[in-house]
């Protein structure tokens, strides 16, 4: 997983059926530097994620992609390669690497 | 499967429902000569790694899947704990 923060969200019409009444949370990954930084940065590449969550704009949120992503909604196969998996609460860092 | 060093750890209260119960570790994936990536990864640990420790990872969900269950999402988990690295010293370096 990544971590990103929710920069917004997304509607479609029409779509594929697969994401018909589903959330889709446009994410920013963030880098080693900002999250030290704590300075509410991203600096990745912005990437879509499906969110079951209900994580709301400036959210920390961890998601996973590839194949995983698409296994919470096992058997029925679904075209996600990202999903919200976490909602981050806080990330404790350490500030020595020793 | 890569190394990766231990910098920190996540506290998440919403979290995929397969997920309940586990331990989210902050950890960048380490290169040969020791550097760290600059995007850190979120990855699942049962083992207890220690923070500012070296685990390899492995990025395939089957080892996830088998613990947590066909719908879970984490993907990237502690594989073990790194007790050493055998390494022959870099091309060019004085040691």
């Amino acid at each position: 997983m990544r971590l990103g923060i929710v920069r917004g969200h997304i509607t479609l019409t029409p779509a594929v059926e697969s994401f018909n009444s589903r959330t889709l949370a446009i994410l920013e990954p963030v880098t080693m530097e900002n999250l030290r930084a704590k300075n509410g940065q991203g600096g990745g590449k912005a990437l879509i994620a499906i969110d079951e969550l209900g994580a709301a704009t400036g959210q920390m949120v961890a998601f996973t992609e590839g194949r995983e992503a698409s296994n919470p909604f096992y058997p029925t196969p679904v075209p996600v390669d990202a999903y919200l998996a976490l909602i981050v609460d806080s990330v404790d860092i350490v500030q020595q690497i020793f | 499967m890569f190394l990766a060093r231990i910098e920190g750890t996540v506290v998440a209260t919403a979290r995929h429902s397969s997920l309940q119960g586990c331990r989210f570790l902050v950890a960048r994936r380490l290169e040969l000569d020791g550097a760290a990536a600059a995007e850190p990864n979120v990855i699942v640990d049962w083992m207890g790694a220690a923070l500012g420790s070296i685990v390899m990872v492995s990025t395939d969900g089957d080892i996830a899947r088998e613990r947590f269950g066909n719908n879970t999402p984490a993907r990237m988990v502690v594989a073990g704990l790194v007790d050493s690295v055998q390494q022959p010293p870099a091309e060019g370096s004085a040691a």
